[in-house]
């Protein structure tokens, strides 16, 4: 293992060399761009065998990894924002048809070029399982673990590991890089089922068709039970994982509130739990990384457990209010003592997130949770 | 191209029927003379069309805008599998290939992909029922470029898809119909043993969608040729240019539009306008193959 610092988009494009990618394709849109240049350099020197597809649009790229995936390479595609909403169509077809492409999306909100959410979260009903990370570590060992989450026949399903644009994707820091050897052992090689080949084809076998829609949500709903084995084998192996793959608690013990963050905001957020577990505040934070599928069973236990939890939603579903949010008060609903469930929009179109200004939404949720009146309705910070 | 005769034909057939295509389907049978040419060594693949083209052989499909994207994906990845000796084979219609699915044809032409496109080209949507296409000639009736007062079929000539193809600097393009059958194959033929961006525009009469009796295809389809509505050509590198059907004289082309109901409406002075533009486009394509020269 070495350390290098680097920055959000190399390390995206290293935890792509390092998985064996045999097909890339992207299109450039900033702030994606540099992950492309970095492919592209690695396969100029020879440090990667890859078949590299400079395409004319976003929605091609997703057409190719498609293709390709079918045909038994390993995949890999990568955009932003607006690119990421070219490509909506064909992706509904490579989850239909359950193949195992893995796509790093750096955030870019449609408003401007800086970051929100609100990219790869269109793209909630086109059945990519959707992660988002916090830390350029995080994006190299998560791309890593999506090939093995999304390859492992139980799933085959693509992951879409989203990051924030320019806070990670033009940021640097160290990066713990495996050695290779330790990443073969972790991946084996992608083998596509069935074969497409001409000598492995049965005329007479059933197509190899989109898959029905109950079947397709309840195998998305199951890969929670691989991703949580997957993150548990690359912490063993690696010294590293995250939470329990799906969501992360910081400091929760004894909490009776918790704050819910997601990608970067989670990164600040554990400083501002700091300052207030050090002035003795009851307050913990639980990172959101897997938004689909929805970890509901976590949120079902924490709720059990807190009186008090406030969602920062870097998003918003225009009309209908933040995706955590709303997610969260769905997974408590049948509990028999519910906490309450606050809802916080900030950081959409990049709009700086401050220490300060989650200590802030945090005495809001922890007045909530020892019963003093707070006003119900959702904050834009 | 390939010279053959009839008997030179191969005997397997790799389409399944009966398919699901009409009676009289044109497509359907370009589907059966194009893969009897390209073997079992093939990976097909479709995106939204009519259901006329049911192989023995793998395939695949994919959202109907992305047949250039897709056939870029299988060869890529059978290069890297080192899977040459496997062909990608497009098999679209003249939607997926002139209007939405030009954009990724473009970008495939352009990247030299090693693939084999073949548009099955009936001149309009015939899957959602008879839409006009860019395909679609001057004047044609279709169920979106109707007939009344105010239209008179559709109001510009089609797309000359093949010479933008070709401009992209390709090793081959060409054009056949499903009434030269050895003309075709042979074309076919060729396409295979080069490697890199081929493509091959198909005339394919739809009795559906430009009614005439099912049992008239190929007289249609013989007629679009002999009359100069279709000429039947090769073009090699984006350079080299060659008829491969001259007949002496070109038959009047009252002959091939009289006989289908969507040019029922045409009146003589609409039929003498198509007559001047196939005769100058005639003379223009005898002085491309007298110079053997593309000019772009």
């Amino acid at each position: 293992m070495t350390v290098e610092v680097m920055v959000g988009n190399k390390a995206a494009a290293t935890g792509a060399k390092l998985s064996r990618v045999q097909v890339a394709v992207a299109f450039p849109v900033t702030p994606q761009t540099t992950i492309v240049e970095y492919l592209n350099e690695f396969i100029t020197k020879g440090e990667m065998d890859c078949e590299f597809i400079n395409v004319e649009g976003e929605l091609s790229a997703q057409v190719v990894v498609q293709a390709a995936s079918r045909i038994g390479a390993r995949t890999f595609c990568c955009t932003s924002g607006p690119g990421c909403l070219y490509m909506h169509h064909p992706m509904h077809d490579t989850s239909s048809l359950r193949l195992p492409v893995v796509m790093a999306v750096v955030h870019r909100g449609n408003k401007g070029m800086q970051p929100d959410h609100t990219d790869l979260m269109s793209h909630i009903m086109t059945g990519w399982i959707q992660w988002y990370v916090e830390n350029n570590q995080e994006v190299l060992d998560s791309i890593i673990m999506a090939y093995r989450v999304a390859e492992d026949m139980r799933v085959r399903i693509p992951i879409a590991v989203g990051y924030d644009g320019y806070i990670l994707s033009y940021t640097a820091e160290p990066v713990d890089v495996p050695e290779q050897e330790e990443v073969d052992d972790f991946l084996p090689p992608y083998k596509p089922t069935p074969s497409l080949m001409p000598e492995d084809f049965d005329p007479k076998a059933p197509l190899w068709w989109r898959v029905p829609w109950e079947e397709h949500h309840k195998v998305i709903v199951d890969a929670k039970e691989v991703i949580k084995e997957v993150n548990e084998e690359f912490g063993k192996r690696f010294g590293r994982s995250y939470g329990n793959g799906l969501v992360e608690e910081y400091r929760c013990e004894d909490a009776e509130a918790v704050i819910v963050a997601m990608g970067t905001i989670a990164s600040t957020a554990r400083d501002a739990i700091d300052n207030l577990k050090a002035e003795g505040k009851p307050i913990g934070l639980v990172k959101l990384k897997c938004l689909v599928p929805f970890p509901y069973e976590d949120f079902q236990r924490i709720g059990s457990e807190v009186r008090a939890i406030g969602m920062i939603d870097r998003n918003v579903c225009l009309g209908v209010g933040g995706v955590g949010h709303t997610f969260i008060r769905n997974a408590i609903y049948d509990l028999e003592e519910r906490p309450k469930v606050l809802g916080f929009h900030a950081g959409l179109a990049g709009k700086e997130v401050k220490v300060s200004d989650i200590e802030r939404m945090a005495e809001k949720v922890l007045k909530a949770a020892r019963g003093e009146s707070v006003s119900p309705l959702v904050e834009w910070v | 191209m390939e010279k053959l005769t009839i008997k030179d034909i191969p005997l397997e057939e790799y389409t399944i029927t009966p398919g699901s295509a009409c009676q009289g389907c044109g497509p359907a049978l370009a589907a059966r003379l194009v893969f009897k040419a390209l073997g079992d060594k093939v990976i097909r693949h479709g995106v939204p069309s009519c259901p006329d083209s049911v192989t023995r052989t793998p395939h695949t499909f994919s959202v109907f805008e992305s047949a250039g994207a897709a056939l870029t994906g299988i060869s890529r990845a059978l290069k890297v599998l080192g899977r040459d000796d496997v062909l990608a084979v497009g098999f679209i219609g003249d939607g997926g290939t002139y209007d939405i699915g030009f954009q990724a044809l473009s970008a495939a032409a352009e990247r030299n992909e090693d693939i084999l496109w073949f548009c099955k080209n009936n001149e309009a949507y015939m899957n959602t029922g008879i839409q006009r296409s860019s395909a679609t000639p001057l004047y044609a009736w279709t169920t979106t470029t109707q007939v009344g007062p105010r239209g008179r079929g559709k109001e510009t000539p089609r797309k000359n898809l093949p010479f933008i193809v070709a401009a992209h600097h390709v090793p081959y393009v060409a054009t056949a119909s499903i009434a030269f059958p050895t003309d075709l194959i042979g074309k076919v033929l060729h396409a295979k043993r080069l490697r890199g961006f081929r493509f091959i525009d198909i005339l394919c009469p739809c009795p559906t969608g430009w009614r005439f009796d099912p049992s008239r295809t190929i007289e249609v389809a013989r007629l679009a040729v002999q009359t100069g509505m279709w000429a039947l050509y090769e073009i090699i590198d984006g350079r080299e240019f060659r008829l491969t059907y001259k007949p002496k004289k070109l038959k009047p082309v009252e002959e091939y539009l009289r006989i289908q109901g969507r040019f029922r409406h045409l009146t003589d002075g609409e039929i003498e306008e198509i007559q001047r533009m196939v005769d100058e486009n005639w003379e223009r394509l005898l002085k491309l193959d007298e110079e053997g020269e593309f000019p772009l």
